[in-house]
C-alpha cells in the first residue's frame, strides 16, 4: 500500500510555482492595458493578486512570497518601468501580508471575503508607495476610490479563485 | 459563520462605507471660493455663493499699505489701496479662477479656488 | 451563498470595477507661488515628477530674476547700464537673451526696443511717482532711446550702451523665463504643466487629460476684470500686453506703461490689448509690446512678412472690436456676453 505523500515532489513543486509566475505575469502585463483607477502613473488594479491568494492557501505562504517576488521582478522588467516595481512590491506585499493574517479565519470557502480584503491592504500598500514616491500625503486622498474599485476587483478574483480552487481540488 | 468571518466580514463592510461616506460628503467642487494670501500666507477663504450680504475688510502690510477687499455674492475685488500703482484696483472684480488680483508692494494675493469653470488661466 | 448569489455578485463586481476604472477625479497640481521678477508667478504641474520639477523651476526663476533685474544692485543688467560706455561682460545666458532681444527689435522696426527704461521711469512707473514730462524732456528721452546703439561682442559675450541709454529687459524677461522653465520642465519628464508668470501663460503639453488649456484674454475696458474671449494652446506661450495693466490718470488723461519709443511716451496706436500666440515665449513676449505699439495695420503687415516668427495674434481695438490672425481662429471663441463683439480675420491674402 503506497503511502499518500501529501508533500508533492520537488520538481513538480517548482514547475507548479513557475506556471503560478507566469499566469501572474500574464495577468499583470494585460491589465496594464486597462486604464488606471487613479491619475498616480502605477497605480493598477492588482488582478494577478488572484494567483497570491490561491497560492497562499492551496501553497502555502512561502512558495507564494516566492512567486510574488518572481511576478514583480520579471513584471517590471517586462514593462521597462523601474517604478512599476515598487508599487507592484508595495502593493503585493502588502496583500501577501493580510492574507498570512486571514487564511486561518477564513478559510477556502471564505475566499471570496479575504479577497476583496487583500485587495483593499494590496492598494493601500500601493498609495503608500506613490505617498514615498512624490513625497506628499495627499495621495491618499484617492483612498475612498481604491477601496471600492478594489473591493469590486478583489470580490471578482476572490470568487474566481474560489470557484477555481475547489475544481481544481486540493493537491 | 466563525468570529473570524464576522470579523472580516465587518471590516470589509465598513470600509466600503466609510469610503462611499467620504465620497459623498466632501465639500462639493465648484463652488467659488475666494482665497486671500498675504505672502504666502492665507489670511482669509471666503465662499463667494454663500455670501448674502457684501463684506468689507482691509488687509494692511509691513510698509503700511492698505488694501480694502470688498467680496460680494459670487466676486471679490479691491476696491482702494494706498499704493502707488494702483494695479490691484484697476483689475476690478474676479468671479472665476484662473486670474489671481494682485498688490506687489503688499504682497497680496487674491484668488478664486475651483475646478477652473471655462479657462485655466488668463493671460 | 448560494452559486446563484455568486454568480450575481460576480456581474456586479465586474461591471464595477470596470466602470470605476474611468471615474478617478482629475489630479491636483503640484502649485509654487512666489513673487519674482517684479511679478507674481503661480507654477503648476502635474505628474509624478511634479514636485521637484516645480521647486527647481522656481529656484530658476530666482536665479534669473536676479541676473536680469533691472533696478537690482549687482544684477547683469544693472551692471550695464551702470557702466555708461564701457563694455561689461555678462552670462553667456544673458548675452544670448539680449542678442535675441535686438532681433526682435529689427524685426519689429522698432516697435519693440529694449532701451525705453528711461522714459518709463521718467514718468514715474519705476518710482510709483507718476508725473507727465515736459515735451521738451519727452524729446531728450526720444533721443536716447535707440536699440540700434547697443553692441555686442559674442567673443567676449560683452555688451556695450552709450552713455545717457539704459537697457530694460523686462518686456522679454517674463517670455524668455518661460521657454526655460518649461524646457526644464520637459528635461524632468514633465508633460503637463501651465506657468503663470505674471500674467505671461507658458503651458507645457496639454491638460492632464489630453485637452487643450483655455486662456482668457481680459477685456482691457471691462471693470470687472471678465475675459471677452478664449484661446485653446497646447504646449505654447499666451502673452498679452496692454494699457490696462498698468496706468495713471492724471486731469482725465490716462497714461500707461508701454512707450512708443519714437515718442517716449505712453503709445497710442488704437490698440487696447496685443495677445500672442506661439511656441516661443520671449517672441510672445517680445510681440506683445511690440504691436501694441504697431497698431492694426503694422501688425498685419508684420504677421504676414514674417511667418518665420510663428505667432498668432489678437488685438483688441479702442472701438471694442477684435483682429484675429487666420492661424487662430480654431481656437478662438468670445466668452459671453461679448458674443457680439465684431472679429475680424486677418489672413495671409493682404486683399482678404
Amino acid at each position: 500500500m503506497p503511502s499518500p505523500d501529501k508533500r508533492p515532489s520537488p520538481v513538480r513543486r517548482l514547475t507548479r510555482c513557475a506556471l503560478l509566475t507566469a499566469i501572474a505575469l500574464t495577468i499583470f502585463m494585460a491589465e496594464a492595458q486597462l486604464p488606471a483607477p487613479v491619475p498616480i502613473p502605477g497605480v493598477k488594479l492588482g488582478l494577478s493578486n488572484i494567483v497570491t491568494l490561491y497560492a497562499v492557501y492551496v501553497l502555502g505562504p512561502g512558495d507564494a512570497l516566492m512567486i510574488l517576488l518572481s511576478r514583480v521582478f520579471l513584471g517590471a522588467v517586462f514593462s521597462g518601468q523601474m517604478m512599476t516595481l515598487l508599487y507592484s512590491l508595495g502593493g503585493g506585499l502588502s496583500c501577501w501580508l493580510i492574507l498570512l493574517v486571514l487564511r486561518r479565519p477564513l478559510d477556502l470557502n471564505h475566499m471570496w471575503l479575504s479577497s476583496p480584503i487583500s485587495a483593499i491592504f494590496h492598494n493601500l500598500g500601493q498609495l503608500l508607495v506613490a505617498a514615498a514616491v512624490m513625497k506628499t500625503w495627499a495621495v491618499l486622498a484617492y483612498l475612498p476610490y481604491l477601496i471600492l474599485a478594489g473591493v469590486c476587483s478583489g470580490l471578482l478574483t476572490g470568487m474566481a479563485a474560489q470557484a477555481l480552487t475547489r475544481r481544481l481540488g486540493r493537491r | 459563520m466563525t468570529k473570524g468571518v464576522k470579523i472580516a466580514l465587518a471590516f470589509l463592510v465598513g470600509a466600503v462605507l466609510a469610503a462611499c461616506a467620504w465620497l459623498f460628503l466632501r465639500p462639493a467642487p465648484g463652488g467659488s471660493v475666494a482665497v486671500v494670501k498675504q505672502d504666502g500666507v492665507v489670511l482669509q477663504e471666503i465662499d463667494l455663493d454663500k455670501l448674502e450680504e457684501p463684506m468689507m475688510f482691509t488687509v494692511k502690510g509691513d510698509n503700511g499699505i492698505l488694501n480694502t477687499v470688498v467680496a460680494e455674492h459670487g466676486r471679490i475685488r479691491v476696491k482702494d489701496a494706498t499704493c502707488p500703482d494702483q494695479i490691484c484696483v484697476h483689475q476690478g472684480w474676479i468671479s472665476q479662477p484662473g486670474k489671481p488680483i494682485v498688490c506687489l508692494p503688499n504682497k497680496l494675493i487674491i484668488e478664486i479656488r475651483g475646478e477652473g469653470g471655462e479657462l485655466d488661466a488668463v493671460s | 451563498m448560494t452559486p446563484k448569489f455568486f454568480k450575481r455578485l460576480t456581474g456586479t463586481a465586474l461591471a464595477l470595477t470596470l466602470l470605476l476604472t474611468g471615474c478617478a477625479p482629475a489630479p491636483e497640481p503640484v502649485s509654487r507661488d512666489l513673487f519674482a521678477m517684479g511679478t507674481f508667478l503661480s507654477l503648476s504641474a502635474y505628474g509624478g515628477q511634479a514636485q521637484p520639477a516645480v521647486d527647481r523651476a522656481a529656484d530658476l526663476v530666482t536665479q534669473l530674476d536676479n541676473q536680469l533685474s533691472v533696478t537690482r544692485e549687482g544684477s547683469e543688467i544693472w551692471a550695464v547700464n551702470e557702466a555708461q560706455g564701457a563694455w561689461t561682460q555678462v552670462s553667456q545666458r544673458t548675452f544670448d537673451l539680449i542678442r535675441d532681444a535686438l532681433e526682435l527689435c529689427r524685426v519689429t522696426d522698432g516697435a519693440l526696443d529694449i532701451t525705453t527704461y528711461p522714459a518709463v521711469r521718467a514718468w514715474g512707473f519705476t518710482t510709483d511717482e507718476h508725473r507727465v514730462p515736459s515735451p521738451e524732456e519727452l524729446a531728450g528721452l526720444a533721443a536716447r532711446i535707440d536699440y540700434t546703439a547697443v553692441e555686442l561682442d559674442p567673443a567676449t559675450h560683452s555688451v556695450r550702451l552709450p552713455e545717457g541709454m539704459m537697457l530694460d529687459l523686462g518686456a522679454v524677461a517674463k517670455g524668455w523665463a518661460g521657454d526655460q522653465l518649461s524646457a526644464l520642465m520637459e528635461e524632468d519628464g514633465i508633460s503637463s504643466a501651465m506657468l503663470y508668470l505674471g500674467g505671461n501663460i507658458q503651458t507645457v503639453g496639454a491638460k492632464p487629460d489630453g485637452s487643450n488649456w483655455k486662456v482668457g484674454i481680459q477685456d482691457p475696458s471691462g471693470p470687472e476684470g471678465a475675459s471677452l474671449a478664449a484661446v485653446e494652446v497646447s504646449d505654447q506661450a499666451v502673452v498679452t500686453s496692454g494699457g490696462y495693466q498698468r496706468f495713471f490718470e492724471q486731469d482725465g488723461q490716462v497714461y500707461w506703461h508701454i512707450m512708443d519709443p519714437d515718442t517716449a511716451a505712453p503709445a497710442r496706436s488704437g490698440v487696447l490689448s496685443a495677445t500672442i500666440v506661439g511656441g516661443r515665449g520671449l517672441t510672445c513676449d517680445a510681440l506683445s509690446t511690440a504691436l501694441f505699439v504697431m497698431g492694426a495695420d503694422r501688425a498685419a503687415r508684420l504677421w504676414r512678412d514674417h511667418p518665420e516668427l510663428e505667432f498668432e495674434y489678437v488685438l483688441v481695438l479702442e472701438d471694442g472690436s477684435l483682429q484675429i490672425s487666420q492661424g487662430l481662429e480654431q481656437g478662438f471663441k468670445l466668452l459671453s456676453p461679448y458674443q457680439d463683439r465684431k472679429v475680424t480675420v486677418i489672413s495671409h491674402d493682404e486683399r482678404g
